[in-house]
Order: structure tokens, then sequence, then C-alpha cells
């Protein structure tokens, strides 16, 4: 198990490739988000993003699903992390349009801990997150925070 | 879709004025749906392990309740609006578990606004928005700009 006092600083990881398909960013947007320039083609093409264009809700969506996935990876290995719930995030920015086909590689890293007086049991870590799309362009950026377990007293690191 | 001209402009969105809008009941069975696809946690997904996880229950994923704050926005007035999307969010707190049986509703308070001095026909909206319960519980905070067309584009900014 992996405590929060085992997160090391500043060091991003690569968490994994998403390719963005129009299926799936219609169906999101159909749901949660119906610009026309996120779920008619004929419309994103007169709009200004020329083209459609996803759900910045589905973006930042597919951050989480690849953080999930690359936790359950480390688990497999050995290497859980006993991470908890999100209090919340900060400054996040849809710097570029993120069209069909495009493909996004997601990352993450701990830029800041903080311990918690009000619960002693787990502490806070704060992150730095961003994708970037196949032209080497930021799409996407954004601070998180999530509360990871302290390690119990008596277990050795 | 939008299939009328917007009602409303950056010229309608006056400082300091607040809009309560809903109702929309959260059913388990999108919580669970959702985060499947984007958020697979226990926390999220399974009652018995959420019940033994900080958040006491099953909750929403907080990317879902972002999206469900989305398309209540969209229903409430965005879709009659000359909207042209958000930059980014300044900040996001989920400050109480989104459960099962939660009918949500928003109170949307202009924050702020003013003109882009290069773009005379777009203005930009700061809104804050808080997520209720309908025991009147403040369950998140939003607050982000927006970026809005302008009624009369040649009025000076």
């Amino acid at each position: 198990m992996r405590y929060f006092e085992d997160i090391a600083l500043e060091t991003k990881r690569t968490i994994g490739d998403y390719t963005f398909t129009q299926a799936e960013m219609i169906h999101f947007a159909q749901e949660f988000d119906p610009q026309p320039f996120h779920i008619d083609p004929e419309a994103a093409l007169a709009s200004p993003f020329r083209g459609l264009v996803a759900s910045g809700w589905h973006t930042v969506a597919i951050w989480m699903k690849l953080m999930v996935a690359d936790r359950i990876l480390a688990h497999s290995r050995g290497e859980r992390a006993a991470f908890g719930p999100s209090p919340g995030f900060r400054d996040l920015k849809w710097l570029k349009p993120v069209h069909a086909g495009d493909t996004l590689t997601y990352s993450t890293m701990a830029t800041q801990k903080t311990e918690l007086k009000t619960r002693p049991h787990w502490g806070l870590i704060g992150s730095h997150n961003e994708a970037v799309n196949q032209n080497g362009e930021v799409a996407m950026s954004f601070l998180g925070q999530v509360l990871c377990m302290r390690r119990p007293a008596g277990t050795a690191p | 879709m939008r299939d009328s001209p917007p009602k409303y402009y950056w010229e309608d969105f006056e400082v300091g004025s607040v809009l309560r809008f809903g109702e929309r009941l959260v059913t388990r069975e999108e919580i669970v749906a959702f985060a499947r696809d984007f958020d697979p946690q226990p926390m999220h997904l399974d009652e018995d392990a959420a019940k033994a996880s900080l958040l006491g229950g099953l909750a929403a994923s907080g990317w879902h309740v972002c999206a469900i704050l989305m398309r209540m926005c969209w229903d409430a007035f965005m879709h009659e609006t000359a909207s042209l999307g958000a930059p980014g969010i300044e900040e996001m707190r989920w400050m109480r578990p989104v459960r099962p049986g939660h009918i949500l509703s928003i109170e949307r308070t202009v924050l702020d606004k003013r003109r882009d001095g290069s773009r005379p026909e777009m203005g930009l909206v700061k809104f804050r928005f808080d997520v209720m319960s309908q025991d009147g519980e403040r369950l998140g905070r939003m607050e982000n700009w927006y970026m809005v067309g302008v009624r009369d584009a040649g009025a000076a900014p």
C-alpha cells in the first residue's frame, strides 16, 4: 500500500492516451451539453470551431477515467494507493478544441501535500493535470485535489 | 438544440441578480452508469463499499455533478442565450455527496461582467452556481466565466 507519505512531488506521470470519436462525443453531449457545436456536425462546421468539438466536461471526464484505470493497474502491481474523495478543483482551462479523431495524452503531477488537522488519518494532495493533443498543444489543464490516507503509525514505509 | 434566435445576450445579465432553477432528480441508475463510464471507484458504484468510504454511502462522481449542472444550465437559460461557451472553470467545490433521491436545484448569481476590448461582439459574464438539495443543503459551488454574444456590438465596451 502507498500512503500520503509515499506520494512523490513534482514527478509528472502519463496516465494514458485517448482518441475521441464523433459518436462518443455526440453521445456524451446529447445527455449533458447539447450545444449545437457538440452534437450537430453541420451546425459545428458553421461555428467558430469549424467542426464538431467535444464538450469540455467530456474531455475532463476522460482524465478521471484514465486516472482510475491507472490506479487499478498500480493495484495489480501491488502498489495500491489509499485515495479517498476529492473536495474539488481549481483553474480548469479548456485551451484548445478537441475534434473527432484527436488523441489526447493525459498526465498528472502531485504538486502539494497538506496535512489535515481535522482529519488526522488523511492528507490532501494537490496536483497539476493536463491533456496534450497530437500536435503537442495543451488542450486542457486543471489543479486537482484528492484525499489520501496517512501511513498508520507503526507500519514500515 | 437552438432553432430560434437567442433571447438573452450579454446585456441581459445583471451583476448581483439571482436566478433559481431546477428541479432535477438524481437516480441510482444514472450515478452508477456515469461512474462505470468515467469514474469506476467503489464509492460511486457499490452501496456497501460506499458505506465503508469517507462518503458514507453511494454518491455521484463529482464530474457527474458538473455534467448535470451543465445540462441544467442548458435547459434553464443557455439554450436561449447567445452562448459562446466557457474558457474554463475557476473553482468547483464538491461540498457534500450527491446521492440517489436528491432533487437538485441551482442558484445562479451573476458576480461580474465585462467586455473584451479586442472582440466587440463578445462579452464575459462571471457566474456562481450553488447546487442545492431539496432540504436546502448546499452540495456544491462552482464559479466560472462564460462567453456570450453582445446584442449591440456597436456600442462602446
